[in-house]
Order: C-alpha cells, then structure tokens, then sequence
C-alpha cells in the first residue's frame, strides 16, 4: 500500500518534505494506525502520537488525505492511495506527524472545563434528573483529539484569540451542566469580538469529529443563552424598575 | 432588549447580532421587491421610476442600503482582519473600503431625495 507522509525533523532537516512509502501489509492491518505501525517497523524514525488504538485517547490525530481524522478508527479500505498524511493543521509542528497542542489546551483551559458549584460538598453525588443529564449527551464524548479546531479557517486565523470548536464545546458542556453554578461568568467570559464570535459556522468541525458531535450547536446554543439571558436580565429589572424618591419608574 | 446587546457592553453580541438583524432586515426587503416586481412588472424607465417613488418604498430602500453599507462593512473587515497581516496595508485598505461604502450610501441618499 502506499503512503506520502509528511517529514520534518527539525533538529536535521531545513524545512519538511514528503516521503514515499511503499508498505506490505498484513491481513489482520484494517486500520490505519496499523499501516503506520508497520510503517515505523521499517523506518523507526518516523514520529506520531498514539496509545488507545480505538478513538477514545484522541492521540494519533492527523490530516488524512487532506480531511483530519483518528488514525485509530479510519479503515485502510476507505482511503484513496497514495494516502496522504500530514500533521494536523494550523498548529506547530514538533517533528513529523506531532504537533504541539499547547495553545488548543490554552483555549480548552481558558474556559474552565470543570465544574463550578460553592455548595457545600453533599454527601453522596450531586444528582441530575434524567432530563438534564440529558442535556449533556452530545458534549461530554469529546476527546479533545483537535480535529475539529485545527480544521477551522477562524483558528488558523485566530489560533490566540478564537477558543475553537473543541473549546467552545466543552465550555457549553458546563454551562449546560445543571450541577454547574457559574453560567452568567461562562458566558461573560466568551463576550469579546474573538473568542466565540469567530465561529462563522463553516462546519469544518462537524464534518471532520470523529466522535460524530456537532461543536457547530453547542456555540450556536451560546450565542442563543446570551440573548436569551440579557432578555431576562432586561425583564427582571422591568419588573423591579427603578425607584426615584420612592415612585417606581420604567 | 436587542437594544442593551448592540451597545458597548456586548462587544462580541453586537457586531454578531448586527449582521443577523441587517441580513435579515436585507431578507425581507429583497423578498418584498420581487413580489412587487412580479406584481407591478415595470418595463421601461418611468415605470421603474413610479415603481421606487412612494416615499415608504424609498424610506425602505434607504434602510435596505443601510443595512448593506453596516452588513458589508463588518463582513470585509473581518476578512481584512483575518488575511491582511500588515497592519499599514490593512489600514488603507479598510479606509478604502470605508469610502467605497459611505460614497456608495451617499449616492443612493441624492438619488432618493432627487426622485421627487
């Protein structure tokens, strides 16, 4: 089978460059983390991330024939030869197919992604309904791999500014979380120009996740509880109004 | 309500929701004009005249054209933002652009007022 795999060693080589491959496999290689595998059996120098081998770690993502994707869950079958591996896009390259995912985790950190809730602790778990657990489905199977964020034109363009579609996920995630009490800071912490209103609902993320999730809902469900709470900001002080020398007013 | 989110305080929200409100304010004019179009069916000059002198109409495609010029203006200038790294190049080309939009506004103001 064969491979063209981006190469770049920095401490040797002056810039990357793509290096063919020409791979035996066997029958029991489905996937392409086992092709890579077998790839490194030859040539040992070749550098990727991986560990669970089955889509739940997000390790061995990478650009595959141009789309990012799990190594790990992309059958061999699927893909056009050559096949074309590159690092995952608009993020620094370590050496060959790992990238340094600092400033994704940067993003992913800068929206607090843990629960925020000053009741004293109970003492048993705190308990949902099944409905509002629920609300979770959809956002808490993310695995943080960076496929969708490295896939957004926003990022490329913003990497320190704009959270990206992983971030902006995880950030919905706790504002969703009924156990979570720090909605109104979680949505102020999104207001500027960048960090969620990038997002120009491309789609990018929701093609490429290879969880299947939709990153595309979760930030439009923000910018949705934005508006729907400045409305009931507005309407709680209607109802109070204001007070001059004792006279309610509008 | 929409109001307090287009104000300072809403940085992000308000140029957001100033692109929704203006396109879908564009929606629905442009929707009007071809039902009217295909209604009224003007053939030749006087009749395309007749057609926008109604004041509410021109008052309508006064707002039309000012949604256009704030709609325009935010979408470029995020594109400039986003590809345009020199900071002096981007600079005049926002300003040209800025110009190219209010001239554009003001023209479609003289023709409007003159089309009494």
């Amino acid at each position: 089978m064969k491979f063209s795999i981006y190469r770049y060693n920095p401490d040797v080589d002056k810039k990357p460059y793509m290096q063919d491959y020409d791979i035996a496999l066997e029958d029991s290689d489905q996937m392409l983390l086992d092709a890579l595998v077998r790839i490194k059996q030859v040539d040992d120098t070749l550098s990727l991330r991986k560990s669970c081998r089955e889509g739940v770690c997000g390790s061995d993502s990478m650009n595959i024939n141009g789309k990012n994707g799990l190594a790990c869950i992309t059958k061999l079958a699927d893909l056009e030869q050559p096949i074309v591996l590159r690092p995952m896009p608009g993020l620094p390259v370590i050496r060959d197919l790992v990238v340094d995912m600092t400033q994704f985790f940067d993003h992913y950190n800068s929206v607090k992604p843990y629960l925020e809730n000053n009741d004293p602790l109970p003492e048993t778990e705190r308990l949902q309904s099944p409905e509002d657990r629920a609300k979770l489905d959809g956002l808490y199977e993310c695995i943080l791999c960076g496929a969708c964020t490295t896939s957004c034109p926003s990022f490329w363009w913003n990497p320190d500014k704009f959270v990206g579609p992983a971030g902006l996920m995880q950030a919905y995630r706790f504002i969703a979380d009924s156990r979570d009490q720090a909605e109104e800071e979680r949505l102020e912490n999104l207001e500027d120009p960048y960090r969620l209103y990038r997002c120009h609902n491309i789609m990018n993320c929701v093609d490429v996740c290879p969880k299947k999730l939709n990153p595309n809902a979760a930030i439009a469900k923000i910018k949705d509880l934005k508006i729907e709470r400045a409305k009931e900001n507005k309407e709680a002080k209607s109802k109070t109004g204001k007070k001059i020398f004792g006279i309610k007013v509008l | 309500m929409l109001i307090e989110l287009l104000t300072d305080r809403y940085p992000g929200m308000r140029q957001w929701l100033t692109q929704r409100l203006s396109a879908v304010a564009m929606a629905i004019y442009t929707l009007v004009l071809v039902l009217l179009v295909a209604i009224q069916q003007p053939a030749n000059y006087a009749e395309w005249h007749a057609f926008f002198s109604p004041w509410w109409w021109r008052l309508a495609t006064l707002l039309f054209w000012i949604c256009l010029t704030m709609h325009a203006w935010l979408g470029v200038r995020d594109v400039l933002k986003d590809y345009v790294f020199n900071v002096v190049v981007r600079s005049y080309m926002q300003l040209l652009v800025e110009l190219a939009l209010i001239v554009d506004l003001i023209w479609m103001v003289t023709i409007l007022i003159k089309m009494n």
